[in-house]
């Protein structure tokens, strides 16, 4: 099975990295988006089962955004990163809705079928 | 001599002989010589004093009619004395202008101190009394024999006499009836004004007032008496001349209390209690003013905490004085216009309490420099936040997300390397790149905060290097060869360096030059491009955090920026 995954970042250089890491780890990228906003559009258009969500975002912020994405019942699973330390954000990734936080360095597949299981 | 003070001088001289003419006239009268030594005592000094004041207060403030019209009481007061000649024409023609003066006095009065009738009723009035003393009166000359039972009977027969009939006893009574009721009029008038006048007014007011308005009364008096007693009458006016002698000397008094008399009063208020704007208040008769304190180095008025106040605009209904020391400005005083009616009060009361002003000032300077500090310290705090902010974000979104990428990059390529050691070699290649711009960026971030060259080499090297990396040709025209203190140093490079920035960004210019320089124990710092001109040193936060470091440092910075003729940032910083 080949989970799909929407990649919601700011950065040009980490969305394309990622999406060439979780390729090779047998995720299939359906899309990417550089703010809030477009990345609510692409999630609603394009059904992914996994969004991965940059915290930091031009627009609005990563909690902001798994909130909404996590408000319906058969919306997409959320894995939050950041390029600054989880502990940064004490208790805002367990109350945003979403399934966990990796730091964008450790970003792997391994660790993205750990909290999406 | 000017124009104005040379006719004034004629109109004096004229005067002078028209009075000497009436001294003449009062001499040589036989009808009139029982009441000579009454004449002779009261006749010219009213003239003279009517027209000497009249011209002080022309001379002061030519603008205003008021002066003009004092003086023309006291020309019409000797035009009446042509009635006691013995000669029946010239007799006539005295008696006919005799109530003149008494048309012009009034006008006078309604016309202060503004110089011109304000108000309908007052207009009226005046019109009344004009048409009452040169008109109705001499009709009424026209019916009535001069010489014998209606009139005296030493004077000359009446030449211009029509009839005398029942005629001309209506014609004066009509004439009396308009006169009382005018002069009530403008009595009423005058104590309306006073009651509705400001303290500082009513000052200006007070003498001309009491003695014009009973002069009117008295005079309106006279003409109801006559109806009961002749004897009575000539008395009641016997006593309205002599108070009427009081107008001009009133007003001179006025004029005299004010501006002398003032300035001593300051000084004793001063002596008595230091404080400086009651003293004035108490000096000038207006509890109303306001100082403001100006500071020559920022270029504004302060108040007495130091902080910045703006004059009112002359149509504010406030009005300003400002006041020197030692030829220079100290403070200004906000007051009530009407104090202007006395030209030199504000400022005679002003000088005299003006070494205590300028104590005041360097007080208010003092506070205004503590105020100064405390805001700019706040700044100084602000922009310290604002600015670690800003780096925690560069750092963030520049270096750290390349590091993030490169670690992820070199992840990929070890696990590819066995498989597809060219895709590997690719992603290293990719690696290298996203490294060398991490360390690029880490390199510009450390200049930001504090550029090595400076620290170790100096200014010249560290702006050569700022001119080289600008986006457009900068000339480095002059830099100290020597090493400034290290603050110095920071704040003139910092100026540069936002000057540049500013430049490439917003003037459009096709080259800049800097220059340091040290002249008198500062360092002066410009910076000049040919661009667009019209930068607003208030717009960017980059000049207000400049203008606060270079406040730490007492020094200032100003922006001269034309629209169209090029910017120049010029920085002036004490070396210490």
């Amino acid at each position: 099975m080949t989970p799909t995954v929407l990649i919601v970042d700011d950065h040009a250089t980490f969305r394309l990295t990622a999406r060439l890491l979780l390729e090779s780890e047998g995720f299939r990228v359906v899309g990417e988006a550089e703010d809030g906003m477009t990345a609510l559009r692409k999630a609603r258009e394009l059904g992914p089962e996994l969004v991965l969500l940059d915290v930091n975002l031009p627009d609005t912020d990563g909690f902001d955004v798994a909130a909404r994405l996590t408000g319906s019942e058969d919306g997409p699973m959320i894995v939050l990163t950041s390029s600054r330390d989880g502990a940064d954000f004490g208790p805002l990734i367990e109350r945003s809705g979403a399934r966990g936080f990796i730091p964008k360095a450790e970003l792997s597949g391994e660790r993205l079928r750990a909290l999406t299981g | 001599m000017t124009s104005l003070r040379r006719a004034l001088l004629g109109i004096g001289v004229a005067g002078f002989a028209a009075g000497l003419v009436a001294i003449a006239l009062v001499l040589t009268s036989d009808w009139s010589r029982d009441d000579r030594t009454a004449n002779l005592a009261l006749g010219p000094v009213i003239g003279w004093a009517f027209i000497t004041a009249g011209l002080i207060a022309w001379w002061r403030r030519p603008e205003n009619r008021f002066g003009s019209l004092m003086t023309l009481v006291g020309f019409t007061w000797f035009a009446g004395a042509l009635a006691l000649s013995d000669t029946p024409g010239v007799f006539i023609a005295g008696v006919m202008l005799g109530a003149i003066p008494f048309g012009v006095l009034i006008h006078m009065l309604l016309a202060f101190p503004a110089g011109q009738v304000e108000g309908r009723w007052a207009r009226v009035f005046v019109a009344v009394a004009y048409f009452d003393v040169a008109v109705l009166g001499p009709i009424a000359i026209l019916f009535s024999q001069t010489h014998g039972e209606n009139g005296c009977d030493d004077c000359p027969s009446n030449p211009l006499l029509i009839a005398n009939s029942g005629v001309g006893d209506v014609l004066f009574l009509i004439y009396g009836v308009v006169a009382v009721f005018g002069l009530i009029g403008v009595a009423v008038i005058l104590a309306r004004r006073w009651r509705a006048a400001s303290p500082a007014l009513r000052r200006t007011l007070g003498a001309l007032y009491l003695t014009g308005g009973a002069t009117m009364l008295l005079t309106a008096l006279t003409f109801v008496t006559d109806i009961a007693s002749h004897t009575v009458a000539i008395a009641l006016n016997a006593v309205s001349v002599v108070v009427l002698a009081t107008v001009p000397f009133a007003f001179l008094l006025g004029l005299l209390r004010t501006s002398l008399a003032r300035a001593g009063a300051v000084s004793e208020v001063l002596t008595r209690s230091g404080d400086v704007r009651g003293a004035l208040a108490e000096g000038v008769g207006d509890p109303t003013i306001e100082l403001a304190y100006w500071l020559p180095e920022r270029k504004t008025y302060v108040d007495r905490d130091g902080r910045t106040m703006d004059l009112p605009e002359p149509s504010s209904g406030r009005a300003v004085t400002r006041i020197e020391h030692d030829g220079r400005c100290v403070a200004a005083i906000v007051h009530d216009p009407a104090l202007n009616e006395q030209p030199g009060l504000v400022k005679a009361a002003g000088a005299a309490a003006a070494l205590a002003l300028e104590n005041e000032r360097l007080e208010a300077e003092l506070r205004a420099r503590v105020e100064e500090l405390q805001a700019s310290r706040a700044r100084i705090v602000q922009v310290g936040l604002a600015e670690r902010r800003r780096l925690e974000r560069d750092l963030h979104d520049g270096a750290q997300q390349r590091l993030v990428a490169l670690r992820l990059q070199l992840r990929l390529a070890r696990d590819r390397a066995g498989k597809d050691p060219s895709a590997a070699q690719q992603m290293l290649d990719g690696a290298m790149t996203e490294l060398d711009e991490a360390l690029a960026e880490l390199r510009e971030l450390a200049r930001g905060i504090h550029p090595a060259v400076l620290a170790d080499r100096g200014l010249e090297p560290a702006l050569s290097a700022l001119a080289g990396r600008a986006p457009l040709p900068v000339e480095v025209r002059s830099a100290p060869e020597e090493r400034l203190p290290a603050p110095v140093e920071a704040a003139a490079y910092f100026v540069v360096a936002e000057a540049l920035t500013n430049v490439a960004r917003y003037a459009q210019a096709s080259r800049a030059s800097v220059a340091v320089e040290r002249r008198n124990g500062h360092a002066v710092v410009e910076v000049r491009d040919d661009g667009v001109g019209g930068a607003d040193p208030a717009r960017g936060t980059g000049l207000i955090g400049l203008q606060d470091r270079l406040a730490a440092l007492d020094g200032r910075l100003e922006v001269e920026s034309p629209t169209g003729g090029g910017t120049v940032v010029r920085a002036d910083i004490p070396c210490g």
